[in-house]
């Protein structure tokens, strides 16, 4: 990226959720605590399209909902544009709101039934305090026109239950942008649709990014979609980031051994490709008693003694990719 | 004789709003021991039509017309009784959301005893026999067999229940998207082993899914769904190097890739056809970019293009032309402006 400036800085963000164990508890000292996040830290540039890859329960939308402020951290900072928004107050908090902004999974679980388009995505522009008619009209157009919903007159005054699920995705799209906001969260936004129409979708992010300079962080599972959108990857694993850098770099040449296992672990559109999968446990280790040391050691077909010190400290081991493993690609010792 | 033959079948939803021509003169044969890959779009018809080899259809659903012969019977003639001695024996389905039909008061051992006893002359003890070696094959310890559903993870479930549809050895395999809520680890074991089962106990198989990349990996041949028919059907290895039907040309380009192409990905513009309404000419008009006065009046049947690749589109002789057109976003563009001067949604 041209722009190295930072506008996101996530600082040792920690999440953790307290779970009922009953009646004994009452009792007990000891809190039982489910560590969604634990001690990470990323940077996203601006006009950077940022990947956070992992399987469910890594805690890969946890971190999303968090940046938007859906959720409240543990601990940990995150610094937006300069300031940390994290402890700010209601008042402080409706100016930052604009700055951000959300795209959800479900296109059909995210858009009021009972509002027109038009409705849809003139309600931000009112509560932030757009009151001229015909203003509002312009800018609700505008975005439709942006969001490829085009002529934007034949949509406007339809209901959610009018569209098909590419056309809400774009509705959801445009309610996002219509603040100009300078980072979009965008969870899953593709994964419902189908094949034939999640391109478009894709195609429309990228342009976003590159006609308004929007930041992005895209949460998803799928490795494909990452590597054809974004700039950076990050992986995360039971809470941690395990390696993060250069979206090409660590999907070509992937330095920690989950990595390696979730790439090998991805079916190929071509017939004369053979793939070979890792093999490993394929049941997560329990997410209240977490393994000391290296969180992926239990699975891990390299594991050695020295990982039950590994504290996934992340090591730059290619220019602008790091690895939270001990040990680089090249020298993984033969394991257990 | 192919073990399951399927004959110009036409199946039928009757809703408040009118009839839904969910599938519409379909026909396909599957041999002993080949695993077959159906893909489509979501109302395609692909797990109406799957359903309809079980006879699971729902109260609204029926097969207005066609055979589907299996094992020289025809299934659409069977009795209660006959399709109940067909399940899980001969026809075993693992379903995408299987995994959340486990009944939670019972162990999953006792339900499976209960499947196997329900449909087989197996003692009790004999079933728990069966029971365990099928959980080890599959890769579940014996004990677990004494689980509850909540105790174990999505990942152990869906095994559970593939376990519970290999049981009798069954010739005929139909896996609905049955990794689809799955992550990815655990989705690349579970399809691994069902294919090694599969090839174990030689029994045919139908995968239906949305990723075509896991047909790739899976399956012998392929057969694309589009509104309802047949658009294509070749083996797996040609169908991926030389797809024919513009719909599939389409697909291809708007399909991502972990191997890095560098190649733009191309949507289809517009949306497939209501099947609430009368159908005229060629399914996959309105969306594609080669389409003639022809297409909008005639409705191609699927022909033999070349050996064992067949296609339903008028214009097999401009496959070349087709193809490196596809390519090209302007094709695609021209359709999307095309839909809006129709007065149509361009996406």
């Amino acid at each position: 990226m041209m722009n190295k400036e930072a506008l996101v800085q996530v600082k040792n963000l920690k999440k953790y959720y307290q779970i009922n164990r009953g009646i004994r508890q009452l009792f007990s000292e000891e809190k039982i605590y489910v560590k969604a996040i634990d001690d990470i830290s990323f940077t996203i540039n601006k006009g950077e399209i940022l990947g956070l890859a992992g399987e469910s329960g890594s805690g890969k939308t946890t971190t999303g909902e968090i940046l938007v402020r859906l959720q409240d951290v543990t601990d940990g900072e995150v610094i937006f544009d300069g300031h940390d928004f994290m402890y700010e107050t209601r008042e402080e908090e409706k100016e930052f709101r604009k700055e951000i902004q959300m795209v959800f999974q479900d296109p059909y679980e995210t858009l009021n039934p009972r509002f027109t388009i038009f409705e849809t995505i003139a309600e931000p522009l009112k509560i932030y305090g757009m009151k001229d008619k015909d203003e509002i009209y312009r800018r609700v157009l505008e975005v439709l026109q942006i969001a490829e919903l085009r002529p934007a007159e034949q949509y406007i005054f339809r209901y959610p239950h009018e569209l098909s699920g590419g056309q809400r995705q774009r509705v959801a799209i445009a309610r996002g942008i219509v603040l100009e906001p300078k980072f979009l969260v965008a969870d899953e936004p593709v994964s419902m649709l189908d094949v034939s129409i999640r391109a478009d979708i894709l195609n429309l992010l990228k342009d976003l990014r590159d006609k308004m300079g929007l930041t992005m962080l895209y949460v998803s599972h799928d490795l494909s979609t990452i590597r054809y959108l974004c700039d950076r990857i990050a992986i995360m694993y039971l809470g941690k980031i395990v390696e993060i850098g250069d979206v090409d770099k660590v999907i070509s040449n992937p330095q920690h051994p989950y990595t390696q296992v979730l790439l090998s672990s991805v079916p190929v559109a071509d017939p004369d490709y053979r793939r070979e999968s890792i093999e490993i446990d394929d049941e997560l280790p329990d997410q209240i008693n977490l393994p000391e040391g290296c969180r992926f050691e239990p699975r891990c077909p390299y594991a050695t003694e020295e990982c039950k010190k590994c504290d996934h400290t992340l090591i730059e081991r290619e220019e602008g990719q790091w690895s939270g493993c001990i040990y680089s690609a090249e020298d993984l010792p033969s394991g257990k | 004789m192919s073990l399951l033959e399927v004959n110009n079948l036409s199946i039928d939803y009757i809703t408040g709003e009118g009839t839904l021509r969910a599938v519409d003169d379909v026909s396909f044969s599957l041999e002993q021991g080949e695993s077959l890959g159906l893909v489509g779009e979501s109302g395609c018809g692909k797990t109406t039509l799957a359903k309809s080899m079980m006879r699971l259809l729902p109260d609204n659903g029926f097969i207005k017309a066609g055979e589907i012969i299996f094992k020289g019977d025809d299934i659409v003639k069977k009795d209660k009784e006959g399709i109940r001695k067909l399940r899980l024996r001969d026809i075993a389905m693992i379903s995408q959301s299987a995994m959340n039909s486990l009944n939670p008061v019972h162990t999953v051992g006792d339900q499976l005893v209960e499947g196997i006893r329900a449909h087989s002359n197996a003692t009790k003890a004999e079933a728990r026999k069966r029971a365990e070696e099928v959980f080890e094959i599959i890769g579940l310890e014996a004990k677990r067999l004494n689980s509850y559903p909540h105790q174990m993870s999505g990942g152990m479930k869906q095994r559970a229940i593939i376990a519970m549809a290999l049981s009798l050895n069954p010739s005929l395999i139909i896996a609905d998207e049955p990794t689809t809520a799955l992550d990815v680890v655990v989705q690349d074991k579970i399809l691994k082993k069902i294919t090694e089962i599969q090839e174990h106990i030689k029994s045919s198989m139908i995968f239906i899914t949305h990723d075509i990349s896991v047909v790739s990996e899976l399956c012998e041949s392929i057969i694309v769904m589009y509104a309802g028919r047949v658009m294509e059907k070749a083996k797996t290895e040609v169908f991926f190097k030389t797809p024919f039907h513009p719909y599939s040309l389409g697909l291809k380009n708007a399909f991502p890739s972990i191997l890095d192409i560098g190649e733009e990905l191309i949507s289809i513009p517009g949306a497939p056809p209501n099947l609430m309404e009368e159908q005229v000419g060629c399914r996959f008009k309105a969306r594609c970019p080669y389409r003639t006065e022809r297409c909008q009046k005639d409705e191609p049947q699927l022909k033999q293009v070349e050996e064992g690749h067949f296609m339903a589109c008028h214009y097999p002789e401009r496959i070349g032309e087709f193809t490196e057109k596809a390519s090209k976003r302007e094709t695609w563009e021209a359709v999307r402006e095309r839909l809006i001067d129709e007065g149509g949604d361009g996406i």
